[in-house]
């Protein structure tokens, strides 16, 4: 299973940078990040890093609101028009999602498309059946 | 099972005739003092004398503007020389409230603190730490001498440092502990932090929780951190501080010292006794008290007494707890709201902390009510739908108990300052 750490975030000077200088100070990567604003004033913020437990455990201890919530990474090219043709064969395996963000990974070669889906056996199943092909976590972490 | 098992149980018509033959010396007590040495009417009734405690409805009222206006001695029942302690309130706002103790005073205090806290169960042979503050606040010192007037193992531990406060109750396993309610949520919290149990890691059995206005959910939650039983304390420093009304173990209202204080409950708008078993505004007058007796003060504190006898055999009726003050309800869009209504609604609800915060702003020429709310990070799954269902089911909570349409914010755990003192509740930030 591949996870992403989500936070409860205030929409408030300072906020998103309490927990970067937390990830820095434990020297963890950010591989991906996704901001999600409500009018209400408060967002989730999304992260894809090097060690997502080792994140949770830091964030949770230092009085934040995180959790780790399972995510389904999808290989593709960096081209004009694979991302159309990635939604083609996602909507073609009727998968639906919540949520989705994305990350190059070599300039003009790959990149990782992240989706957020609830219910995820049958969605990696039916994902790999019209011929996707899920990163690995080592690659998604980036160790 | 009780500390003065007569004066606890006393019939009730003795201890009305008990409490006429205080109020006499009380009232001849008073008119030493410059405030009430002009009041007529008290002059009057000392005077022709007194045989019912109804006749005290005779009497004006002392309010706390008074006392305050005659700043600083003019409640003043003794020579100067007599006295031995005061108690003040800050006194950001104008002249503070002060209340001076002779001897006699304090003597009287500790023992009504003693025998409060055997009614909760507490007993000689307990560990008893005080996390309070100490100085003018009625608290600290209060509980202080009552612990050691009971014969506890007192220790003086102060307001706030929680990891020191954790480090004295398992250095000397501290067995019963006092500290404001909002305080514990804090406590808990650094429990955790520090990967200890209250529950396992301690040998609390009591808490005594007090000089805050709570609900009982919040009570429930308190003691379902620790693992123990949390008895209610009430008290104001006009009549001492804590030890006026205490809950016995049967948890069920507090016994408030009907040898020490007379008691009514008004409505406050009409200044007359309210009916039986209904809410009002609780006026004290004191008995026992040589260096400045109040007669008729009105606490601004709203409860009731609660009907019939308590099963433990003592005669002291019982208040309920207090449902706010009457001078912290506000009025938005043309409603009443208490924010003990607010608080009832929140801590029924899992996802929500013990902290809260209402806002009261004017936004676009319209007043409204935002109510700040932490949700618990055991909560928390990352899920912005969960997060949005829960804030439209909490407004939709409070309208139904307050008549108004808040407007929620949902905060990050620990962003809502905690006060080491009293809790600031609601912010009034309208434009009048």
């Amino acid at each position: 299973m591949t996870y992403q750490v989500s936070i409860f975030l205030e929409n408030k000077l300072g906020h998103l940078e309490r927990v970067t200088s937390i990830l820095k100070a434990a020297a963890i990567n950010i591989r991906s990040l996704h901001l999600n604003h409500t009018a209400n004033g408060w967002g989730i913020l999304n992260l894809v890093v090097s060690d997502p437990v080792m994140a949770h455990q830091l964030l949770n201890e230092n009085g934040m609101s995180a959790a780790l919530r399972e995510i389904v990474v999808i290989k593709m090219t960096d081209q004009p028009g694979s991302l159309d043709a990635l939604l083609k064969a996602i909507v073609k395996a009727g998968v639906n999602f919540t949520n989705a963000y994305g990350r190059v990974v070599n300039e003009g070669e790959s990149a990782f498309f992240v989706i957020d889906v609830q219910d995820f056996k049958d969605a990696v199943v039916n994902l790999e059946s019209v011929g996707l092909q899920i990163v690995e976590n080592r690659s998604v972490y980036g160790n | 099972m009780y500390w003065e098992k007569e004066i606890e149980t006393l019939e009730r018509k003795d201890l009305e005739k008990f409490q006429v033959k205080r109020l006499m010396k009380s009232l001849e007590q008073a008119v030493h003092s410059p405030f009430y040495g002009k009041d007529i009417e008290i002059q009057g009734i000392i005077r022709s004398g007194i045989n019912l405690v109804d006749q005290l409805q005779e009497l004006p009222f002392t309010t706390k503007e008074q006392l305050r206006n005659n700043f600083p001695w003019g409640f003043l029942s003794v020579n100067k020389k007599e006295v031995v302690r005061l108690h003040s309130s800050s006194g950001t706002t104008g002249n503070p409230t002060v209340v001076y103790h002779n001897r006699h005073d304090l003597g009287s205090w500790a023992n009504l603190m003693a025998r409060s806290l055997y009614a909760a169960g507490v007993r000689d042979t307990d560990v008893f730490q005080n996390i309070c503050g100490y100085g003018l606040f009625t608290g600290g010192l209060g509980f202080q001498y009552g612990s050691e007037r009971l014969g506890c193992l007192s220790i003086p531990a102060g307001a706030g440092n929680s990891l020191r406060q954790i480090k004295l109750m398992r250095d000397y396993g501290t067995t019963v502990a006092h500290a404001i309610p909002s305080y514990l949520g804090r406590l808990y919290d650094v429990f955790k932090e520090e990967r200890l149990d209250p529950r396992k890691d301690t040998n609390l059995h009591t808490l005594v929780i007090g000089a805050e206005p709570h609900t009982e959910e919040h009570r429930e939650r308190i003691e379902e951190m620790f693992g123990v039983k949390a008895y209610n304390s009430f008290g104001l420093s006009e009549m001492n501080g804590p030890g006026v009304a205490f809950e016995c173990t049967e948890q069920n209202g507090l016994h408030i010292w009907e040898d020490a204080f007379l008691v009514e409950i008004i409505n406050p708008i009409t200044l007359r006794p309210v009916g039986e078993g209904e809410v009002g505004e609780l006026v004290m007058t004191t008995l026992d008290r040589q260096a400045m007796p109040l007669i008729r003060y009105r606490t601004r504190d709203l409860t009731r007494f609660l009907p019939g006898k308590c099963k433990c055999g003592r005669t002291h009726r019982r208040l309920d707890r207090i449902a706010g003050r009457s001078d912290d309800m506000f009025i938005i869009k043309g409603c009443n709201v208490f924010p003990m209504q607010v608080e009832g609604v929140l801590l029924k609800l899992p996802e929500v902390g013990e902290d809260y915060r209402i806002i009261l702003a004017t936004i676009e020429d319209q007043d409204e009510m935002i109510i700040e709310v932490e949700v618990k990070k055991e909560w928390f799954r990352g899920d912005l739908a969960f997060l949005d269902r829960l804030q439209r089911h909490i407004t939709r909570l409070i309208r139904d108990e307050v008549l108004v349409r808040p407007f929620i914010k949902l905060v990050e755990p620990g962003s809502i300052p905690k006060s080491e003192g009293k809790a600031v509740r609601v912010i009034d930030q309208r434009i009048k």
